[in-house]
C-alpha cells in the first residue's frame, strides 16, 4: 500500500478483514525512495564500547530515550534507555548502531561492516545478582530503581499461625503475531510515521521529546496492528533512529523487527518475585499480612518498570478484607532488556502472591480454599491499608464458586484450582474522541487504538444507541494524532471503559447540537448537516470489578500438565457485545495457559538469552487448550454505558488457578511460573 | 531473517549436482527439503555462496524392499515415509518416529537424506537408522561407498561425507521374523524436538530371548548416539523387569545431555531412564506378538 488518505476504506478498523487476510500492515507499506533500516545489537549483556565504526550510532544522535506509556513517572528521569548504547552496552540485543540500504538483504549485509569492540564486564543477571553485586549504571550507588512501600508498617501480631513464602513469575516476552513495525517518511518540514501501536500518542509525545521537534511536526498514523499485549504501548529506541534517518537522509525509512529481535529487544512483562508472610487465626482469618516486591527492571526504566514496585504492592491484598497490610517494593536494575508490560502488567503478579499464600493457609488449616477465602471477604465494600477499592466481596464470590461448580468439581477429582481477583483497570486518565457527520456518514477516531479487540463493533453500538444512526453509516478509523489532539492508549482493560465513555460523551455534545440547530433531535438531521466534535473525556475513578476462575487438570507421563477444563466468571459490566467479550476471555485464558505451563525467557550466567526462538519461548498450541467455559456476569457500573474492564482479567485469574490445580493433583507446593515437567518430576 | 546472497542451482541429474559440488568445492552446499538449511542460511547462522538444491534429482525419493533391504532414497519426504504402507506395516518404528517430527508442513519438505545428514544430535532419524542397524550409500564423483548408521553422525552438525558427496540411499536390512521395536519420543509441546527420545529395535530367539538388540539416543549428547552396551548387554538375556530397568541404567549412562530450556541435564537422564523402561517393554511386546 501507498499512502492512504482519511475516506480510504482502508484506514478503517475492520476486524473481519484479519480473518480475510486483507488487513494493511506497516510492512505492506512502500514509498517511493523508501530504504529499509537494520540494526545492530550487542551481543553482550553488560559490555564497554572501546570503539566503534560504521553506521549511524550515538555519535550521530545523541538523543535519549523518552519516558512515555503507561506508568511513566517524574522519577524516571534516571537511567532512561539511550537511543543508541553510549559508552556502555547493558544488555544483550541493545541497539548499538543502524545501517540502511534500499533493500532489507543489503541493509542486513551492511550490518557486518560495522567494527565494534567491546570490552566484556561482568553482567548482573538476576534478582540476586542485583541485590549483591555493584551498581550496572555507574553514579549509583546500587541496584535499586526504584524504592516504595504501601500501606502502614505493624507490629507483627502474635497469631498462632504464621506463613511466608517467596513466590515467582518469570519474564514472557509479549509475543504478537506482528511484530513491532514503523515507517516514517519526512516531507515539507513534517515527519509522518505509520506504525504498528496500540497509542499513537505515546508514539509521538516520545519522538517529540526524544529528537526535539515541535508537536505540529510530527503525525503518527496506525496501521493494521497484529498484536500488542503491552507490547506496543510506548516509545522504543528504533521509533527514533527510524524518525531521525528519514530527517538525515531526506527519504521514508521502513524497519520491520525480527522475531530473534522481537524476543531480544521489545519489553517483556512479568520477572516478578513476591515475599509474603500471612498472619492468621487458627479459624483461618487473616489478621494481616506483609510483603516484598521485587521487579527485575532489566537495564533502563521502561516508565513501566518504576511504576510497577508500587502497583503490585497495592494490589497485594487482592479481593479480600485484610485489615493490616504494608509491603515494600523495589525495581532492580539487571542487564537484561528493560521489563515493560505484559497484559496484567502487575496484576497476575500481585493476585498470584496474594492467590498462592490462601491456597498455601488452607493447606496449613486443613481447610478447602474456597472457604478459607469467604472467610476473608466483605459483604460490603471495602477499602485496604493500600488504598485499592474494592466492593462487597462475598455475594459475587459465592455465585462464583455456585456457577464454577467448584464443589462438585473439587468432590471429583484432586487437580481442581479456584482463583478469585479484582481486576484494578488502568482508568486514568480517561480518553479522547473525535465524531466527524459529514455527508451522511460519521466518521469517528480514538485517542487509544485496537491492535485486535475490535473497538469499531462497541463504537458502533453505542453510537447507534446513543444517536440512533445505523451501525453501516458509523466508521471507526485507525489511531492519528492528525485527527485527535491527544489520546492515551489501548491498555490496562480500560477501552470499553474510556473510550467508551469518550464516545457517549461527544454524541451527547453533538446532539445538543443537534437540538440546538434544529429544535430537537432526528438522525435524518443529524445526517442532513455537518458536525466535527473532539473531547478529551476525563475520568479518575477508579472502576474495579471481580473475576474468578476455574481449572482442572490431569499430569501426564513425564510431568506433562493437560488442561482439561479451564472456567471463568467474570462481572464485566455491561457486555457491549457478547462474543467480543467471550473472544477477549477464550484469548486471555490461553495466555494465562500459556504462563502457566510453557512460557518464559531465560538467560545463562552470561546474560545471554537462550529462548531465542518463538518455540523455545513457548507460546501455547491449540493441543494444549481446553475447552473454555465462559460465564459473563453482568452488574453495569456507573457509568452511562455500563462498562467495566475486562482484557486482562484471564491473564490474572488463569495462571493462579492452574498453578493451584496442578499443585492439588501433584502434591508438589508450587511457587513459580512456567510449571515445568522438570518441576513435576523431581 | 535476511540470508545473504548465493547462487542457487538445480540440477535435475545426479551427475549435474555432483559436477556442481566438485567445481565449487567448499563453497557450495547441498539442500533437500531446506527446512534445516533454510533457518541457518536465514539467521545467517551459516552462508555458503552456492546453494545446490538437489531436491529435483530423479529417482531418489522411492521406497522399495527386496529379500534383504528396505532401501529409500535420500529424497524421500519424512511425510512420505509417515505415510508408507510397507514402512507402517512392517517398519513400525520408522513409521512412529516419522510422524512425531515437527510440523506437517516440515515433513511434507523434508527429506530422510537432509535428516540424517543436517547432524543435529535432536533429529528423530538417525536414532532411527542406528536402532535398525542401517547402511547408508554415498555417491561422490569417484563412486559408492557405504557408511553404517551409527557412524554417519561424528559430532553436532558434523557427518563423514566429504566434500563432494553426497548421501544417497538409505538401506534397512528385512527384519527376521520375531522383530519388533518402537520409537518413543517425549516433546515439551507439539511440533517440537524432543526432551529425549529413544528408539529400540529388538529381534527374539524362539524361545524369547534377545537375539539382536539396537538402541539409538536422540537429543541426550552432542550427536545421535548408539547405545551400544546396553544392546550388548539385551543380547542373550530374556526380557523381565529387573532386566529392563537395568539395560535402561546402561542406556542413561551412555548418554550424555546437557542443561538447556527443555531441562537441566538431570531431569532428561530421568526421562531417558523412563522412555527406554518403555520403549525396551513394547519392543519386546510387539516381537512376542506372531
Ligand atoms: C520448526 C521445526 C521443527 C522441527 N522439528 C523436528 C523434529 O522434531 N525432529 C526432526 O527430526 N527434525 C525436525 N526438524 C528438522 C526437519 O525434520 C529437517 O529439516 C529435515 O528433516 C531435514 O531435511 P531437509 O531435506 O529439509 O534438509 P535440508 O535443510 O535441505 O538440509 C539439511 C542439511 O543436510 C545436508 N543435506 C541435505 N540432503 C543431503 C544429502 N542427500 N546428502 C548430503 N547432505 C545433505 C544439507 O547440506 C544441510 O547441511 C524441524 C525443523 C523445523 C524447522
Amino acid at each position: 500500500m501507498s499512502e492512504l488518505k482519511w475516506g480510504d476504506r482502508e484506514l478503517a478498523y475492520d476486524s473481519s478483514a484479519f480473518v480475510r487476510g486483507s488487513g494493511h500492515y506497516v510492512d505492506d507499506i512502500k514509498l517511493p525512495g523508501m530504504i529499509h533500516m537494520s540494526v545492530l545489537r550487542s551481543p553482550y549483556a553488560r559490555a564497554r564500547i572501546l570503539s566503534l565504526k560504521g553506521g549511524m550510532s550515538s555519535k550521530d544522535l545523541g538523543a535519549r530515550m523518552a519516558s512515555v506509556g503507561e506508568g511513566a513517572s517524574p522519577e524516571a528521569g534516571l537511567s532512561i534507555e539511550p537511543v543508541f548504547a553510549t559508552g556502555f552496552v547493558n544488555y544483550v540485543g541493545e541497539p548499538v548502531a543502524a545501517v540502511f540500504a534500499d533493500d532489507r538483504y543489503k541493509s542486513t549485509d551492511l550490518l557486518e561492516s560495522i567494527e565494534v569492540d567491546y570490552e566484556p564486564l561482568e553482567p548482573v543477571v538476576t534478582i540476586d545478582d542485583a541485590l549483591k553485586l555493584g551498581p550496572i549504571h555507574s553514579g549509583r550507588k546500587d541496584n535499586i530503581m526504584v524504592e516504595t512501600s504501601k500501606g502502614t508498617d505493624f507490629q507483627d501480631p502474635e497469631s498462632p499461625i504464621v506463613i511466608e513464602d517467596t513466590l515467582e513469575n518469570d519474564r514472557i516476552s509479549a509475543n504478537p503475531i506482528e511484530p513491532r513495525g514503523i515507517v516514517t517518511s519526512y516531507t515539507d518540514g513534517m515527519l509522518n510515521v505509520w506504525i504498528s501501536t496500540q497509542a499513537v500518542h505515546s508514539v509521538k509525545e516520545g519522538l517529540v521529546e526524544s529528537l526535539g521537534i515541535s508537536p505540529e511536526s510530527v503525525r503518527v498514523m496506525q496501521t493494521d496492528t497484529g498484536g500488542g499485549f503491552g507490547s506496543k504501548g510506548g516509545l522504543y529506541p528504533e521509533y527514533v533512529m527510524a524518525s531521525y534517518a528519514s530527517m538525515k537522509f531526506g527519504k521514508p525509512v521502513k524497519w520491520i523487527e525480527t522475531r530473534r529481535e522481537h524476543l531480544a529487544s521489545t519489553n517483556p512483562g512479568r520477572g516478578v518475585r513476591g515475599k509474603v508472610k500471612i498472619f492468621a487465626e487458627r479459624n483461618g482469618r487473616i489478621n494481616g499480612l506483609k510483603g516484598e516486591v521485587t521487579i527485575d527492571a532489566g537495564a533502563y526504566d521502561s516508565g513501566i518498570a518504576s511504576f510497577s514496585p508500587g502497583f503490585v504492592a497495592m494490589q497485594m491484598t487482592g479481593p479480600y478484607s485484610i485489615e493490616k497490610a504494608f509491603v515494600v517494593a523495589r525495581a532492580l536494575f539487571t542487564n537484561k532488556v528493560p521489563q515493560g508490560p505484559y497484559r496484567g502488567a502487575g496484576r497476575p503478579e500481585a493476585s498470584f502472591f496474594i492467590e498462592r499464600m490462601m491456597d498455601m493457609l488452607a493447606d496449613e488449616l486443613a481447610m478447602d480454599p474456597a472457604d478459607l477465602r469467604l472467610l476473608n471477604m466483605s459483604d460490603k465494600p471495602f477499602v485496604s491499608p493500600m488504598g485499592l477499592k474494592i466492593d462487597a466481596a462475598r455475594p459475587f464470590f459465592e455465585g462464583a464458586v455456585r456457577e464454577l461448580e467448584y464443589r462438585r468439581e473439587s468432590k471429583m477429582s484432586r487437580g481442581v484450582g479456584l482463583s478469585f481477583f479484582v481486576l484494578v483497570p488502568a482508568v486514568y486518565p480517561g480518553e479522547s474522541a473525535r465524531i466527524i457527520v459529514k455527508d451522511g456518514k460519521v466518521s469517528v477516531w480514538l485517542g487509544g487504538n485496537s491492535h485486535g479487540q475490535g473497538h469499531e463493533i462497541f463504537v458502533k453500538k453505542l453510537i447507534n444507541e446513543e444517536l440512533q444512526v445505523p451501525e453501516e453509516l458509523v466508521t471507526l478509523y485507525r489511531g492519528d494524532t492528525g485527527m485527535t489532539k491527544t489520546g492515551v492508549g489501548t491498555w490496562g482493560s480500560r477501552s470499553a471503559i474510556v473510550a467508551g465513555a469518550a464516545i457517549v460523551a461527544v454524541c451527547k455534545k453533538i446532539k445538543q447540537e443537534v437540538e440546538k440547530e434544529f429544535g430537537s433531535y432526528s438522525v435524518r438531521s443529524l445526517l442532513s448537516s455537518g458536525y466535527d466534535e473532539f473531547i478529551n473525556n476525563e475520568l479518575k475513578m477508579p472502576l474495579n470489578s471481580f473475576g474468578a476462575n476455574l481449572a482442572t487438570v490431569e499430569i501426564e507421563k513425564m510431568g506433562r500438565v493437560r488442561v482439561k477444563k479451564c472456567a471463568a466468571y467474570y462481572d464485566v459490566g455491561r457486555a457491549l457485545n457478547r462474543d467480543m467479550v467471550i473472544g477477549q476471555i477464550q484469548g486471555g485464558m490461553a495466555q494465562g495457559i500459556g504462563q502457566t505451563l510453557h512460557e518464559g525467557l531465560f538467560y545463562n550466567k552470561e546474560g545471554q538469552l537462550i529462548t531465542s526462538s518463538i518455540s523455545d519461548a513457548g507460546v501455547p498450541l491449540a493441543e494444549d487448550l481446553p475447552n473454555f467455559i465462559v460465564n459473563i456476569v453482568e452488574n453495569r457500573s456507573f457509568l452511562p454505558h455500563g462498562a467495566k474492564g475486562l482484557g486482562e482479567a484471564p491473564t490474572v485469574g488463569v495462571p493462579t488457578a492452574l498453578t493451584r490445580a496442578i499443585e492439588s493433583v501433584s502434591g508438589k507446593r508450587l511457587r513459580r511460573t512456567p510449571v515445568t515437567p522438570e518441576e513435576l518430576m523431581k | 531473517m535476511h540470508p545473504s546472497s548465493f547462487e542457487y542451482f538445480a540440477p535435475t541429474k545426479m551427475e549435474e549436482a555432483l559436477e556442481l559440488l566438485s567445481k565449487y568445492g567448499e563453497d557450495a552446499k547441498i539442500m533437500s527439503g531446506g527446512q534445516s538449511l533454510i533457518p541457518l542460511l536465514k539467521l545467517r547462522i551459516a552462508s555458503f555462496p552456492y546453494v545446490i538444491d538437489i531436491s529435483g534429482v530423479q529417482g531418489l525419493n522411492r521406497i522399495t524392499e527386496n529379500k534383504e533391504f528396505l532401501e529409500i532414497g535420500a529424497l524421500t519426504t519424512i511425510s512420505s515415509i509417515a505415510d508408507s504402507e510397507l514402512i507402517k506395516k512392517r517398519y513400525q518404528i520408522l513409521h512412529e518416529a516419522a510422524g512425531q517430527i515437527a510440523d506437517p508442513l516440515i515433513r511434507n519438505r523434508g527429506t530422510i537424506g537432509g535428516n540424517i545428514s543436517h547432524g543435529d544430535p535432536s533429529n528423530d532419524i538417525p536414532a532411527v537408522a542406528i536402532a535398525l542397524k542401517a547402511n547408508l550409500e554415498v555417491i561422490g564423483k569417484e563412486g559408492k561407498r557405504i557408511v553404517e548408521a551409527h557412524s554417519f553422525v561424528t559430532d553436532s552438525f558434523t557427518n563423514v561425507l566429504k566434500v563432494g558427496e553426497i548421501l544417497n540411499k538409505i538401506r534397512i536390512p528385512v527384519a527376521p521374523d520375531n522383530s519388533g521395536g518402537c520409537y518413543i519420543k517425549q516433546k515439551k509441546s507439539a511440533g517440537d524436538f524432543s526432551v529425549a527420545a529413544i528408539a529400540v529395535q529388538l529381534s527374539l530367539h524362539d524361545n524369547d530371548s534377545v537375539k539382536s538388540a539396537g538402541i539409538g539416543l536422540t537429543s541426550v549428547a552432542p550427536k545421535p548416539t548408539r547405545a551400544m552396551k546396553a544392546e550388548r548387554f539385551l543380547e542373550g538375556k530374556k526380557i523381565n523387569d529387573s532386566v529392563v530397568r537395568e539395560a535402561a541404567k546402561i542406556v542413561v549412562s551412555e548418554s550424555d545431555p546437557s542443561t538447556d530450556f527443555y531441562g537441566s541435564s538431570e531431569f532428561k537422564r530421568k526421562v531417558l531412564g523412563k522412555i527406554a523402561e518403555e520403549a525396551i517393554n513394547l519392543s519386546f511386546e510387539r516381537a512376542t506378538v506372531r
